[in-house]
């Protein structure tokens, strides 16, 4: 032995048992590789390599096999979303700047309307409007016992004059 | 009890060591027990050993192109018997169903063989149950430290072969193997 080391070359009994220990492995090895070797030692080793590599070429089959029965599924999601997407799209982008057209449109009408509601009613005009209010306020039904008890009394006074 | 039989096999002069592959018949003949010891040893089953000794020995002959005798050819076939194991024990991990070990070294078959017949009866019972229980407990160790522990003190290497023969560096080879031989004094020690 060239190496030596103290905390790794065993000494003293320790020593002895581990060379007993290899005498012993060394004794049941050369007993048992002791026994003519056949001329087809190889051969079951030669047998279990094929076995493996057809082993081997079946896992990798049904793997692949697998993989193409998956991958249609995997897709069809994909491709379904994909057909889709862009028609959602498509129907959007184009809606979304008539919308904004539209919106402004009616954003400059209800101001014009706004304007001439709020103009100021003339004063040669101002009984009509009257007129106007208490049709609106009949209109409403006889849910509203003061304003009709009011509009009834005004055309009651003005039955009687006539 | 005790056989008169020889604790070493055939040594190998510098000519075989250095052996053309192209005696193949001649490279088993000279390198079998070698290999079935370690494997025996590393896997504690002899039809294991039998069979991935014959495996190795295939595996260097479909490789025997690639050897370019950077390695002694010793060195070589351990590596590859050592790859062999390693894989065993990947494959047998993830088949833990499997009933292993059916034909397992017996530790009386292997402490009944006691080199010194001129021991009195109890010094070679006290031997017999050392080989016991060095076995057991080599058996206990990790992976990388029953293979340093093997091819330094079964195998004889020095450490730059264990390092050649394992890829690991040669302060891990030391490492592994003060740790194995620390675990093996501390259980076995009692009967060490």
């Amino acid at each position: 032995m060239k190496w030596k080391d103290q905390n790794t070359e065993p000494s003293g009994e320790f020593a002895a048992a581990i060379r007993d220990f290899r005498a012993a492995v060394t004794h049941v090895a050369a007993r048992e590789t002791a026994r003519p070797m056949a001329a087809d030692w190889l051969a079951p080793a030669m047998k279990r390599r094929k076995s493996h590599q057809h082993r081997m070429v079946l896992a990798w089959a049904c793997a692949a096999a697998l993989c193409f029965a998956t991958v249609p599924f995997a897709i069809m999601p994909l491709t379904t979303h994909s057909g889709s997407a862009p028609v959602r799209v498509a129907l959007q982008a184009p809606a979304s700047a008539p919308v904004a057209q539209h919106s402004e449109a009616e954003r400059g009408l209800l101001q014009q309307v706004d304007e001439q509601v709020s103009e100021s009613v003339p004063s040669s005009l101002a009984p009509l409007e009257e007129m106007e209010n208490m049709n609106t306020a009949s209109a409403t039904g006889p849910s509203d016992p003061f304003v009709n008890g009011a509009a009834l009394a005004q055309l009651g006074s003005t039955d009687a004059s006539h | 009890m005790g056989q008169m039989v020889s604790t070493e096999l055939p040594p190998l002069v510098q000519e075989q060591s250095v052996l053309e592959l192209s005696d193949f018949d001649e490279v088993v003949r000279l390198y079998r027990p070698r290999i079935f010891r370690f494997v025996m040893a590393s896997l504690g089953d002899r039809d294991l050993a039998e069979t991935l000794t014959q495996d190795c020995f295939l595996k260097a002959y479909m490789a025997r192109g690639q050897f370019r005798g950077e390695s002694s050819l010793s060195t070589w076939l351990t590596r590859i018997a050592l790859n062999l194991i390693r894989d065993h024990l990947r494959n047998r991990r993830m088949r833990f169903w499997h009933k292993t070990r059916d034909s397992s070294v017996d530790l009386v078959d292997i402490s009944d063989w006691i080199p010194d017949t001129a021991a009195s009866a109890e010094t070679a019972c006290l031997q017999r149950e050392r080989v016991k229980q060095v076995w057991k407990t080599v058996d206990e160790l990790s992976g990388q430290q029953r293979t340093v522990f093997l091819l330094r003190f079964v195998e004889e290497l020095e450490l730059s072969e264990i390092a050649e023969t394992t890829g690991m560096n040669t302060s891990t080879v030391k490492s592994h193997l003060y740790r194995a031989l620390r675990i093996v004094r501390e259980r076995a020690g009692g009967q060490a």
